[in-house]
């Protein structure tokens, strides 16, 4: 369930915390198995992940389930995070998510039919300075305008 | 000792202690959800506000720590108006279906409601809605109810040792819900239902039946393992509704184990015997209990009495009768002149039995720093004294097994030694030794070829290195070829390292038995005997062969010969009882009768009927009194059970004499077959109780065995062994089967 290259790395992160104390590892664990399966984490995986920290199921559940950086449902190849909280709702966010909704052709929560991209919306990434802003997997794209994410959309591959 | 005032009345504090632990000694109430004296505190509910002077806000009481000098308000208008307040935020996404709650009436959150709660809503947004998924047989969740007051995700965390709900999701989105689809599996898991302050979390066997108040609440004592936890039975018109914990520190805390939480349920099943039957003639004809009586009378004159062949009357009886129900079966036959009488049922050798004192009080437990568990799974034995072991583990004791197999702990073990049935003597021999060599003690005889392996080693340091420590022999050795030298090896370890012992390889209410001396004295014949021995009558009360024999077919074919005739009582029906008798008198089960269980502490705890028995069915006790009228025994003038107990108190306590031998030379070979009945399988009212049957404990029906043991036997894992789906895990020690049945025992290959 989970790789060899995969444990490696969360035990990387093991030894970055006192002995015994693996749990603390669980947020970086997760990322790390999310992303070698399809950038999702099903039932079995968040077990996987428990058992490997010798944590209870529903333990590693509660952070799982806690975070937006993890994806529950199917997500596109790219994953582009709408903000919609305040600074970025008062710049015009939500007629940008209409607009990227209706590029995409697909809802916020969906998957493109290619299986490129999903977006959602999230609330405050901490990037209100730039607001209207997304990001797409670990960028920001700030100052948003209908053009431009036109252009950010039709780059993606 | 401090002082600290309180609503302007000075109240004595220990220092450090939160101010709600004083409030509540005080008796000022202090509204509250997420607190919970037995869990840890979390201050999440924000409830128990309270004005604190000097604070600049108010302070929840669950965390605030108190000091000399402190002022509190409980009641002022600060406090209350920030507990009306949260109350005010609680129920924005309540659903107030109070009508249609199993909880109203008993609701934390609606009696806090109705002191702190506003006439009107001001939220007239839509409230959420959570959907509900199966979380197992026991338990109904309705989670829209759920305040996230989290005392359930504490509990499994805390007490239960194995988390099963857990809060997923986040903010709005916030939920309660176990991870796993299976559903909850804790053997404690009912105790979730009690602590859980709104009904979010009901009992599902009770549901939609009644309010609480329609009920009368009678205390009374469990009678499914060592421990005798108490209890209130709630019953309407005449009938168990159900059972919740009561309060005693000494013995069960506050919680009970989910097989004493919902055996009621066997009470109403349809297999109950109702009425008193005899067989004429190879048919069995429905009787008044006078017709039933004289001729179970009649029986026992022509077939034994008559014929002054006393010595042939045999009386036995399993673990679950009372105290006094033992005793009266006893001075019948004592009285008639026999002395053949026992409750040791499923002991293959009564030469070969354990004798060990328990002398460790069950809150001792808590504090001990080590424990050496011997053939025991205890989690689902004696859920409640693994319980106080698990605290002990939290304040860091270490725990040791010596099984044949790796059970599932809820606590941390420190090595989990498994040991074949025929090594765990010579482990616990070496341990001696160990410990000799180390006292420099003089080595007995047979201690000297004895080998000191490194487990023995390890298991001697730490018993002379604890403060306080316990040796646990539990009921997986009952049938080991070396019980006694294990039990005596066990003594002799205890004495030498001042370590307590506890034998819970005993169950219900043996310790009755033992204490009113129900196992044959002087020239009387033990159960084994008995069943080989040409008998001409029996008295077997609530015995059902083929669970509480370890040979169902030397038991059967004994009460079955032809000039046998057998005098039954029983509490349910049962066709291998009905092959066999010639009387079935129906007698009454939990909760439906008086009398006495003693626990493994002594503690003797005696409760009275909570409710009447169904239709023509009686108390035991008042049957055999009635009987021994009937036979013309004198001295059986007893107008209630009482009576019967105070007799008791006068008798002689029986004294158990047993040899120290230690034989270390046994050479048994082979396969060692430990059967078990499932821990919701051991007496007739949990077989019937539907609820705990559809969990997964009460499914628990493997053989377990190793794959060279497998190979031995010929049996691969989709097989039956002895009628049980086999299980292969190399969990299992070598030469060993370990069977959990839910199912009857199967003779066949039985040895």
């Amino acid at each position: 369930m989970i790789s060899i290259d995969a444990k490696k790395q969360i035990d990387a992160w093991i030894l970055k915390y006192p002995k015994d104390r693996q749990s603390s590892a669980v947020m970086q664990a997760l990322k790390i198995v999310q992303a070698e399966n399809k950038n999702r984490l099903s039932a079995d995986t968040i077990q996987a992940v428990a058992d490997y920290l010798d944590m209870p199921g529903i333990a590693v559940q509660e952070v799982a389930t806690f975070y937006e950086n993890y994806n529950h449902k199917k997500v596109g190849k790219h994953v582009i995070r709408f903000c919609h909280n305040i600074s970025c709702m008062l710049n015009g966010a939500d007629d940008l998510i209409l607009h990227l909704e209706n590029k995409l052709g697909v809802k916020t929560g969906e998957v493109t039919p290619d299986g490129l991209i999903s977006a959602k919306k999230v609330e405050c990434l901490g990037a209100c300075v730039g607001a209207p802003m997304f990001q797409i997997n670990d960028e920001y794209f700030e100052n948003l305008t209908a053009d431009k994410i036109d252009q950010i959309v039709d780059n993606l591959k | 000792m401090i002082e600290i005032e309180i609503n302007g009345n000075v109240v004595k504090a220990k220092a450090g202690e939160m101010l709600i632990q004083v409030t509540d000694r005080e008796g000022i109430s202090v509204p509250r959800f997420c607190y919970h004296k037995k869990l840890s505190v979390v201050a999440s509910c924000r409830m128990c506000l309270v004005d604190v002077e000097g604070a600049p806000k108010p302070q929840p009481a669950c965390s605030t720590p108190v000091n000399e000098g402190m002022k509190v308000h409980t009641q002022n208008d600060k406090a209350k108006a920030s507990q009306k307040a949260v109350m005010e935020f609680l129920l924005i996404n309540h659903p107030l279906d109070c009508p249609i709650c199993d909880q109203g009436g008993e609701c934390e959150l609606q009696d806090v409601a109705v002191e702190y709660g506003s006439d009107i809503s001001r939220f007239s947004e839509s409230k959420r809605i959570v959907p509900d998924g199966d979380i197992g047989a026991l338990i109904q969740a309705d989670m829209t109810r759920c305040i996230h007051c989290t005392r359930c995700v504490r509990f499994g965390l805390e007490i239960a040792g194995m988390m099963e709900m857990g809060g997923t999701g986040r903010g709005e989105h916030l939920k309660i819900e176990p991870f796993l689809k299976e559903g909850i599996q804790s053997e404690l898991s009912g105790n979730m239902i009690d602590v859980c302050p709104v009904g979010a979390l009901t009992s599902k066997p009770f549901r939609y039946e009644l309010r609480s108040w329609q009920m009368h609440s009678m205390p009374n004592i469990a009678r499914h393992d060592l421990v005798g936890s108490n209890l209130f039975v709630q019953t309407y018109k005449g009938k168990v509704k159900r059972v919740v914990s009561a309060d005693n520190d000494l013995i069960n805390e506050t919680w009970i184990s989910d097989r004493d939480r919902f055996s009621y349920e066997g009470l109403t099943h349809k297999n109950r015997l109702l009425e008193p039957q005899i067989k004429v003639q190879g048919q069995w004809q429905q009787v008044s209990w006078k017709v039933a009586l004289d001729y179970a009378v009649k029986g026992l004159n022509s077939h034994v009495l008559k014929h002054q062949k006393v010595n042939q009357l045999g009386g036995l009886a399993s673990s679950t009768a009372t105290m006094e129900e033992f005793y009266l079966l006893k001075k019948i036959l004592t009285e008639v002149g026999c002395d053949n009488i026992d409750h040791r049922l499923n002991v293959k050798n009564l030469d070969n039995v354990i004798t060990l004192d328990s002398n460790i009080k069950l809150g001792a437990l808590e504090k001990i720093d080590y424990a050496l568990i011997v053939g025991a799974n205890i989690r689902l034995e004696q859920p409640m004294i693994n319980h106080r072991l698990r605290k002990a583990t939290k304040k860091g004791a270490d725990i040791d097994e010596l099984n044949v197999m790796a059970f599932d702990f809820n606590h941390p073990l420190d090595t989990k030694n498994i040991t074949a049935p025929n090594k765990i003597a010579p482990t616990l021999a070496g341990v001696l030794k160990s410990i000799m060599i180390s006292n420099t003690q003089e080595l007995p005889d047979y201690l000297l070829a004895v080998e000191v392996g490194e487990v023995a080693n390890n298991i001697a340091a730490k018993l002379l290195n604890s403060r306080s420590s316990v040796i646990i022999l539990g009921e997986h050795i009952i049938n080991n070829e070396d019980a006694s030298t294990i039990a005596n090896l066990i003594t002799q370890i205890a004495q030498n390292t001042n370590s307590k012992t506890l034998n819970l390889s005993i169950t219900a209410n043996t310790m009755s038995a033992n204490w009113v001396g129900f196992v044959p004295q002087n020239s009387g014949m033990n159960v084994n005997t008995m069943l080989a021995s040409d008998m001409r009558g029996f008295i077997l009360l609530d015995i059902y062969p083929q669970y509480d024999f370890h040979d169902l077919e030397t038991a059967v074919k004994a009460f079955t010969k032809d000039d046998t005739f057998v005098i039954s009582l029983n509490s349910f029906k049962d066709d291998i009882v009905a092959g066999y008798s010639n009387v079935i008198l129906p007698i009454a089960s939990v909760y439906e009768t008086s009398g006495t269980q003693l626990n493994i502490n002594n503690d003797m705890q005696s409760y009275t009927a909570a409710v009447k028995a169904p239709d023509e069915v009686k108390p035991a006790w008042k049957v055999l009194k009635v009987m021994a009228d009937l036979l013309a025994l004198p001295s059986f003038h007893y107008a209630d059970s009482a009576q019967v107990l105070a007799e008791i108190f006068h008798q002689p306590q029986t004294k158990h004499t047993h040899d120290e031998n230690v034989n270390l030379t046994s050479k048994h070979h082979g396969i060692s077959i430990i059967w078990q009945n499932s821990p919701y399988s051991i007496d007739a009212v949990l077989r019937h109780s539907n609820a705990l049957q559809k969990t997964k404990i009460g499914q628990m029906n493997s053989a377990y065995m190793n794959q060279a043991s497998a190979e031995t036997l010929g049996l691969s894992a989709d097989d039956k062994y002895l009628g049980v789906p086999v299980v292969i895990t190399n969990t299992v020690a070598d030469d060993c089967v370990f069977i959990n049945a839910n199912q009857a025992v199967n003779t066949q290959g039985q040895t």
